[in-house]
């Protein structure tokens, strides 16, 4: 049986080996760094479509207590798209400076974002789709993969 | 199960822990100006009035602004839980916490008991309404983990320590020293070092190392036991202190070993870390965990001396430690908080984290307060030059508020010039 909290718990995680390879490569100026950023991008804006897609509809419909919580996470998602576009650039340029100061500004958003929906909003997606959860989850790949 | 006051939605106002950052500093440099006008012998004696007054400078004025001012933004992000009237309970505790510290190490100062008994009110009557707001909040947790476990472990703690303490600061007001004075004046030292302050780096780092810097996760098996292995030691630490006092190392040698356990674990786990990229905060984790390990065994080994080192060990445990600790936290924290909260407001043309804070400043600032801290532990041994190092400690401070008034300020000149299209009435709520 599948677990909502353990699919996308592990997901961020995977994130953030990506997140840590692509500032390793930034700061050796290796010539992988675009395609390493390229990867981490696509991981990270797929996790927030399988959230906003498939997680956060049904779970707004299914607590009525969760809709403030989606409102600012997708709110941060927005937030860390913006970063994540002005890195591209960064990277593309092999700007050092520039990329670690977006990418330590990423990073700590992230973070506090991944807990506060680790902590909360998939705490709460167990309690309320927990018996769905097969399903739900298979949504969310299909989404992102 | 209610719901009520669950909230990530809701990220307290950014006044409520910029104001405690933001004095922190000031109460460190206020205590650098004791230890410079101090008589060196006065000093090395830690019930000496002079000595509880720089102390409390630090451990209040300092510690716990910086503790609570964090407490009070990641509570909603660690826990999930909001403190209800948050803004008004921050700004109230914060001007009787204010005004009781500067109270307290006033009146021990000058010697003035009527000052020293408004303290102990005003700084219970902070301390108990912040504490308890808090520890009321917790209620709605909606899953408890590891580090939400130590967090409410460690504000029990501070409840408790402040009823000692009150009881410490008005006996001094009311000029009446029981004969119990000393040995309650020792458990509310260590059940603050290691209860409040110990327990709680121990439970955030459990959540912050992995995740900030990409650290290998805590073993299950520490994250499960640690805070239950310092509770049963400081409890035990207790009764042995009641009753058989000739035992007490052994409840000190268990505490000890936990903590010199995370200590090393919390270096092992900094220097493993994916993310190669250093700075001034993992400098401050690494000085931590080295001044930890070291007070532990001095701590430890201090009893053997019929604690005449004691002034020492908190040097190394409270200026290494945990000063360290909440310095490094000051940096990560402050420069997030005015980005996150301007960027929601709709401002995009703002200077990231990195550009907040002068990284040569942070730089000096830490090369001097370790200069000062190793300074202050010879100083014990021979005080000459316990003054040029108090100079050098009070020039560390003011980098450290100046560093963390540079961010403050770039959101205040933000918010007053507006650089660029304001679309906060479109944006969520972050004041």
């Amino acid at each position: 049986m599948s677990d909502i909290k353990e699919f996308l718990t592990n997901d961020h995680r995977a994130c953030d080996e990506e997140f840590a390879l692509l500032e390793e490569a930034v700061a050796a100026k290796n010539s992988d760094a675009p395609k390493l950023y390229e990867k981490f991008s696509s991981d990270l804006t797929n996790h927030f479509s399988m959230e906003e897609i498939v997680l956060f509809p049904m779970l707004g419909q299914a607590s009525s207590v969760a809709g403030g919580a989606i409102k600012a996470m997708e709110m941060e998602h927005e937030q860390m798209r913006t970063l994540l576009s002005k890195m591209r650039k960064a990277v593309e340029s092999m700007d050092k400076e520039s990329f670690f100061s977006l990418s330590e500004t990423l990073m700590i958003l992230m973070q506090q974002h991944n807990m506060k929906e680790e902590q909360l909003l998939y705490t709460l997606a167990e309690q309320h789709l927990g018996e769905d959860a097969d399903h739900i989850v298979r949504q969310m790949r299909s989404v992102a993969y | 199960m209610d719901f009520d006051g669950l909230s990530v939605d809701q990220a307290p106002p950014i006044t409520a822990p910029l104001r405690f950052f933001a004095t922190a500093p000031i109460f460190a440099i206020l205590a650098g100006f004791f230890i410079f006008f101090s008589d060196a012998a006065a000093l090395s004696s830690r019930f000496a009035p002079q000595a509880i007054a720089v102390t409390h400078a630090i451990t209040i004025g300092f510690f716990c602004f910086v503790m609570f001012g964090a407490l009070v933004q990641m509570l909603p992000v660690l826990a999930g839980v909001k403190i209800s009237n948050v803004d008004k309970v921050s700004k109230l505790s914060y001007i009787l916490l204010l005004a009781g510290t500067l109270g307290m190490v006033f009146g021990l100062w000058f010697e003035l008991q009527k000052l020293l008994l408004i303290a102990s009110l005003l700084l219970g009557g902070g301390f108990l309404l912040l504490i308890t707001a808090m520890l009321f909040a917790f209620r709605t947790v909606v899953h408890i983990n590891a580090s939400i476990r130590a967090m409410i472990t460690s504000l029990i703690f501070a409840l408790l320590i402040t009823l000692l303490g009150v009881h410490l600061l008005a006996s001094y007001g009311i000029g009446k020293i029981g004969a119990s004075h000393l040995l309650f004046a020792n458990i509310h030292s260590v059940w603050a070092i290691f209860g409040f302050a110990g327990i709680l780096i121990v439970g955030v780092a459990f959540h912050i190392l992995p995740m900030f810097y990409v650290a290998p996760k805590f073993e299950p098996f520490f994250q499960r036991f640690a805070v239950l292995i310092a509770v049963a030691g400081l409890v035990l630490w207790l009764i042995l202190n009641l009753f058989a006092d000739s035992y007490a190392i052994a409840a000190k040698s268990i505490i000890a070993s936990l903590f010199m356990v995370f200590a090393i674990m919390a270096w092992l786990k900094v220097s493993a870390r994916r993310r190669k990229v250093s700075d001034i905060t993992i400098w401050y984790w690494k000085s931590a965990a080295v001044f930890m390990t070291v007070g532990t065994v001095a701590w430890v080994v201090n009893d053997f001396f019929d604690e005449k080192y004691t002034v020492f060990v908190s040097i190394l445990v409270g200026g290494g430690f945990i000063f360290s600790v909440m310095s490094g936290m000051l940096y990560k924290i402050v420069p997030f908080l005015v980005w996150f909260h301007l960027n929601a407001k709709g401002y995009m043309s703002i200077p990231t984290m990195n550009d907040m804070i002068n990284k040569k400043a942070t730089k000096w600032q830490f090369a001097l307060f370790i200069f000062s801290l190793i300074g202050f532990a010879l100083s014990f041994f021979v005080s000459q030059f316990l003054g040029f190092f108090a100079l050098t400690f009070i020039v560390s401070m003011v980098l450290l508020e100046f560093n963390i008034i540079s961010a403050v300020l770039i959101y205040y000149k933000t918010i007053k010039t507006k650089p660029d299209f304001d679309m906060s009435m479109f944006t969520m709520k972050a004041e």
